[in-house]
């Protein structure tokens, strides 16, 4: 999270090219979205007994739990001429790059071009229950989650691949708790994942790599690999000391008095 | 149609400011909302906060994003619009009356020089859709 905002951060600056990231959590995490009520949403409990940690992302939305998964961030300039100062246009662009990478998996996605209600009953802190405009689908089920957030006309946007899906453990880490099998029933019915539609021999490198060769089909590029810059680390540090790391923001989000305007 | 009034400026983040005397009345423009779509969320600082130009005075979330909403100002926060936390569709209805968010007092007035006046953000709005 604090590597996302600090590219983001830098790119206001103009001081990062436009960037593409993938990846995982040592630990399983559960992220939560930036207006989420912590407190209503979340089983703190839960968390602990299972050896998952809590962060709040600086993106909307609802919570994701990131246990096999892979985590996508797209981070550019909106005047840059690979996307569109449109929020929507961004959704559907980045998604056809997703798509076309999932294609070379054999995974047939299609995008949600409408977005859909919760419908009644379902468990409407979690981002997978149901799917928001131009996100994307497998057989009407979502595989795909994201969030965006824009700044000084820079985006960043960041979103959960389902590498596997436990509607279970979901359900146990995020409130309320109601039926929790009738939930979870539901949510399976609604997410599916690319081991439930390519098997097992799909990995999280394999899928990084096709994932990847999308965004550069799709967009006319070549992506450069590179480690962070010194200006990025720095903030990275910064971001993970006062804000990631710390309750204040995790439980109470803006309303804490973590530092602002970085 | 979108609505620009004469009487506000406008910064290119697109937010409008309501000027009397050292005071600037801050919030979105009808653009920006309507760009953003259904708002559902909003933070904004606190009474006797330090806003600085440039930088995010809130945060707002609608169906498609998180937006940082930027300052076009310097100065202390010395009014808050409490009333829209509680109907936040006023942001969308009425973005530049009952949709206002901040109450400034300003810092450096000069700043205000930066900004557009109707018919300069009017072009401006024009400039990003042909970038878009």
């Amino acid at each position: 999270m604090a590597v996302d905002e600090a590219v983001f951060r830098a790119s206001i600056r103009k001081k990062a090219p436009p960037t593409l990231r993938f990846y995982g959590w040592r630990v399983p995490a559960l992220s939560i979205g930036y207006f989420q009520d912590y407190e209503k949403e979340v089983d703190g409990e839960a968390c602990r007994k299972f050896g998952v940690d809590i962060v709040r992302r600086p993106t909307g939305g609802k919570a994701v739990l990131h246990e096999q998964e892979l985590t996508y961030a797209v981070i550019a300039g909106a005047d840059s001429p690979l996307f569109s100062p449109d929020v929507l246009k961004t959704y559907r662009m980045i998604s056809g790059c997703i798509a076309k990478g999932l294609a070379e998996v054999g995974i047939r996605a299609e995008m949600e071009p409408d977005g859909r209600q919760a419908p009644d009953g379902t468990l409407r802190s979690s981002c997978f229950s149901f799917p928001s405009r131009y996100e994307i689908l497998v057989g009407g089920r979502k595989i795909c989650g994201s969030a965006q957030m824009r700044s000084h006309g820079v985006f960043l946007q960041h979103g959960s691949l389902l590498m596997a899906f436990d509607p279970l453990r979901t359900c146990a880490v995020m409130l309320p708790h109601r039926d929790r099998e009738r939930d979870a029933g539901l949510l399976r019915n609604a997410v599916t994942s690319v081991g439930e539609q390519a098997g097992p021999l799909v990995d999280e490198e394999n899928l990084c790599r096709v994932l990847r060769e999308g965004f550069e089909q799709v967009l006319g590029i070549r992506f450069r690999e590179g480690p962070l810059t010194p200006e990025e680390e720095e903030l990275k540090g910064e971001l993970m000391t006062k804000k990631y790391g710390s309750e204040g923001w995790n439980k109470e989000g803006g309303k804490s008095e973590w530092i602002s305007g970085l | 149609m979108k609505s620009i009034p004469d009487d506000l400026l406008y910064s290119r983040e697109h937010v409008w400011v309501r000027v009397e005397g050292d005071l600037a009345t801050i919030g979105i423009t009808d653009h920006a909302q309507e760009k953003l779509g259904e708002i559902l969320s909003l933070d904004l600082p606190g009474a006797d906060s330090y806003v600085e130009r440039d930088e995010p005075f809130g945060t707002i979330e609608s169906v498609k994003a998180v937006i940082e909403l930027i300052s076009p100002v310097s100065g202390v926060v010395i009014g808050v619009n409490e009333d829209i936390t509680d109907e936040i569709e006023v942001i969308n209805s009425d973005p530049n009356e009952t949709g206002w968010m901040i109450i400034v007092d300003l810092e450096d007035p000069t700043e205000l020089d930066d900004l557009l006046d109707a018919r300069g953000y009017h072009e401006f709005l024009i400039q990003e859709a042909e970038v878009d």
